[in-house]
């Protein structure tokens, strides 16, 4: 499984592949710095698109809402599943990354342990299903 | 209705200016006929006096006649002879005076006509007697009877005559019976017309004086009236124009010179002369608007500039309409105001806009930068000491990890103020919609948002049916959310919660506690709890941003929670009170408007 992460924080990165490495499941994980990055990489005509993408909104060059709108508007990559990946969760930004196309919005939580348990949980998605019955209320995922 | 009023005055005055022309030619036509008739009774009696006197002559003439005559008889001296003819010259002309008098009445004409025949019988017998007098007969038997006729023609002829006089009389008393009985109804006729002359005139001028009097008042009123709107105008601002349309003048109040900067009166009130002051931007259109004013005889609502002599720029604001007095001259009444500190305080006001949005805009920047770049830092540390935690926890000692606890807890609570105060700050903003919502589900998504705390703490919460309202709905959320986990956080240790909402909706007028209201119904909800409850004195205080009643250790509150469910119910304009008594429990008592709007 192919995920990817595009986020410029050096910690988060970590804390991110790290969690991987210990859930200890099957997984190819590839970061990026910015969202400059991120698409330079995807727009390869190549590339292998990932399977989730997890997208932090707060990116310097290129934001994860522009990041958003142009992979939703690229035929090739759309159907790509995006998880929005940032330590705020207002209102506005829910709104609005929701009615761009994102897929799920994941808070960044602040205890590893919960870290690893939301990433597992959004792996073993079923996209399909998911995105069927998404709505507003199901949109940011809650960890108990 | 007043100027009704002195129509109807007016008229009553004409009719009663008519009714006394009316009754004063009466008096003359009646004081004519009295005077008439009282001149044909004097000149009747006047008549009858000369008839009298005639005949009074014929008879004195008459014995004149007869004593010559017996003279002549005695002495046959023909001088008397001569007398005794002067005498019947006499009596003939006293018949051509009476002919002269022109007696109408029949029998009387009969009476005189034999008065003549007897006379002129006289006469006969008379010149009879002369001849038997010139012959001497005197003693014969023949002057005897002419002698003893004499006696009789002379006793007829007074009978005659005093018939004459008598019939005379009687005629004249039977005529002035005639018109007394005339003129005796005319005193008391006078005098009735007199009296209802009187009274009338007494009417009228009663009426004249009211209406006198009236009219003073009304005087006095309308002088008020204008100088209390020349003041007013001078305390407004404002001055009033007056366009008379037939005789195409002007009139300016004082007050309108002093709006143009210049001494009342001080120039011709005309266009011209007045947009002579208009900026010269706005004279164009001010002209066309006056164009139009001619035509539709109606100014709208206009607003131009002027310039002062003095160099001043003002704002005038004008607007006219027709009117028509009493006189029906047809008029074009103005106002002109001049709304210079308006527009200047309209300025400020949308300066400190401008300000007031860079403020918010700053406002929200750092908004942002402690929702993101604050909790982001915080969130790492947190993170490296679960990493710590759960991979470095043996190398540790006791002590350490207890500082690890430690700084974790501190880092969350600094993370509870951090959202606590963006939840503060988020409800400050005015720009939110209010939409129809159902109470019932916002509270159901509050008790969601507690369910953890409500299980943990084995709490009972009941609650009436609540209303559906025009609201900031995220926000009425935030307020149940808050107000219960209020209840649930400063619950008892040992005892269950018992959280009740109880539901009625209320007038205004029957609230002791909502004399400021503004609206006159409101949906009152109260939430009740079995918790540790507040000193009284501290009602108003828990309100306030960052102010705890209780210990941190103890309690976990921020002392922000409450300030945002004021902050809420103020965005709605409703009222929250809190109740509390010490390990009894608190009330929190929301007032929400029915009508928002």
């Amino acid at each position: 499984m192919h995920i990817v992460l595009a986020d410029d924080d050096e910690d988060d990165r970590l804390f991110f592949t790290d969690a991987f490495d210990e859930l200890k499941m099957d997984t190819k994980v590839s970061t990026y710095n910015d969202g400059v990055e991120l698409m330079k990489y995807l727009n390869q005509e190549d590339a292998l698109l990932p399977n989730v993408l997890f997208l932090d909104l707060n990116m310097p060059k290129k934001s994860g809402l522009e990041c958003l709108k142009e992979i939703k508007n690229n035929k090739r990559m759309a159907n790509i599943a995006i998880a929005i990946y940032s330590t705020s969760a207002s209102e506005e930004d829910i709104e609005e990354t929701f009615v761009l196309g994102a897929n799920i919005y994941i808070k960044k939580p602040s205890d590893f342990k919960a870290l690893k348990k939301v990433l597992s949980e959004v792996i073993s998605i079923n996209w399909q299903y998911h995105t069927n019955s998404l709505n507003k209320d199901n949109f940011l995922l809650r960890i108990q | 209705m007043k100027i009704k009023k002195l129509f109807k005055s007016s008229l009553f005055i004409r009719i009663i200016l008519l009714t006394s022309l009316f009754v004063i030619l009466l008096i003359g036509g009646f004081t004519y006929k009295h005077i008439s008739n009282l001149t044909n009774s004097t000149r009747i009696v006047v008549y009858t006096y000369e008839v009298n006197v005639e005949l009074e002559h014929i008879n004195s003439y008459i014995n004149d006649a007869e004593s010559v005559h017996r003279n002549y008889t005695q002495t046959k001296d023909t001088l008397y002879l001569k007398s005794y003819l002067i005498a019947r010259e006499k009596i003939n002309n006293s018949f051509v005076q009476l002919k002269e008098l022109n007696i109408v009445n029949v029998k009387q004409q009969e009476n005189l006509t034999n008065l003549k025949k007897i006379i002129d019988k006289l006469f006969l017998n008379f010149s009879k007697t002369d001849a038997l007098v010139k012959t001497d007969e005197i003693n014969t038997g023949t002057f005897r009877l002419f002698s003893f006729e004499e006696k009789v023609i002379l006793d007829s002829i007074r009978r005659q005559i005093k018939e004459i006089i008598d019939l005379e009389n009687k005629l004249l008393n039977e005529r002035q019976k005639e018109y007394q009985s005339d003129l005796r109804f005319t005193p008391l006729f006078f005098y009735f017309v007199l009296l209802i002359t009187l009274v009338i005139i007494i009417i009228s001028f009663n009426k004249i004086n009211t209406d006198l009097i009236n009219i003073k008042a009304k005087n006095d009123q309308l002088l008020i009236f204008k100088e209390s709107t020349n003041q007013s105008e001078i305390i407004g601002k404002h001055g009033n124009w007056v366009w008379h349309i037939d005789s195409n003048l002007f009139t300016y109040s004082d007050n309108l010179y002093r709006l143009l900067g210049e001494e009342p009166q001080s120039f011709e009130a005309n266009f011209d002369n007045f947009l002579k002051f208009v900026h010269p931007e706005d004279v164009d259109r001010l002209k066309n608007e006056l164009d139009k004013m001619i035509v539709d005889e109606e100014l709208p609502f206009v607003s131009y500039r002027i310039v002062q002599k003095n160099g001043k720029i003002k704002y005038l604001k004008a607007y006219a309409k027709a009117f028509y007095g009493i006189d029906d001259q047809k008029r074009l009444l103005g106002i002109t105001s001049d709304i210079t500190d308006e527009i200047e305080s309209f300025l400020v006001l949308e300066e400190r806009n401008l300000e007031l949005e860079r403020n918010n805009k700053e406002l929200s920047a750092f908004n942002y930068a402690a929702s993101h770049d604050l909790q982001e830092p915080l969130r790492k540390i947190q993170t490296f000491i679960s990493r710590l935690e759960e991979k470095e926890s043996e190398k540790f000692s006791e002590p350490g990890r207890q500082y690890l606890k430690r700084i974790n807890s501190a880092i969350a609570r600094i993370r509870l103020l951090i959202d606590d105060l963006l939840q503060f700050s988020r409800t400050n903003k005015p720009d939110k919609e209010f939409v129809m919502a159902d109470f019932n589900e916002l509270f159901e998504n509050a008790k969601q948002d507690v369910a953890v705390a409500i299980i943990e703490k084995k709490a009972q919460i009941t609650s009436d049916l609540l209303p559906k309202g025009s609201v900031i709905a995220f926000q009425i959320q935030q307020l149940f959310f808050n107000l219960l986990s209020n209840s649930l956080k400063y619950s008892k240790k040992e005892t269950t919660p018992i959280i009740k909402i109880n539901y009625s909706k209320i007038k205004a007028k029957d609230e002791p506690k909502l004399v400021k209201a503004t609206k006159s119904n409101y949906h009152k909800i109260t939430f009740t709890d079995n918790g540790i409850g507040f000193d009284q004195k501290y009602s108003e205080q828990i309100f306030d941003l960052f102010n705890r009643l209780h210990n941190k250790r103890d309690y976990s509150g921020t002392g922000i929670g409450l300030s945002i469910c004021k902050k809420i119910i103020e965005n709605h304009k409703g009222f929250i009170f809190a109740y509390g008594e010490p390990n009894v429990g608190a009330i929190f008592v929301i007032y929400l408007p029915v009508d928002t709007i």
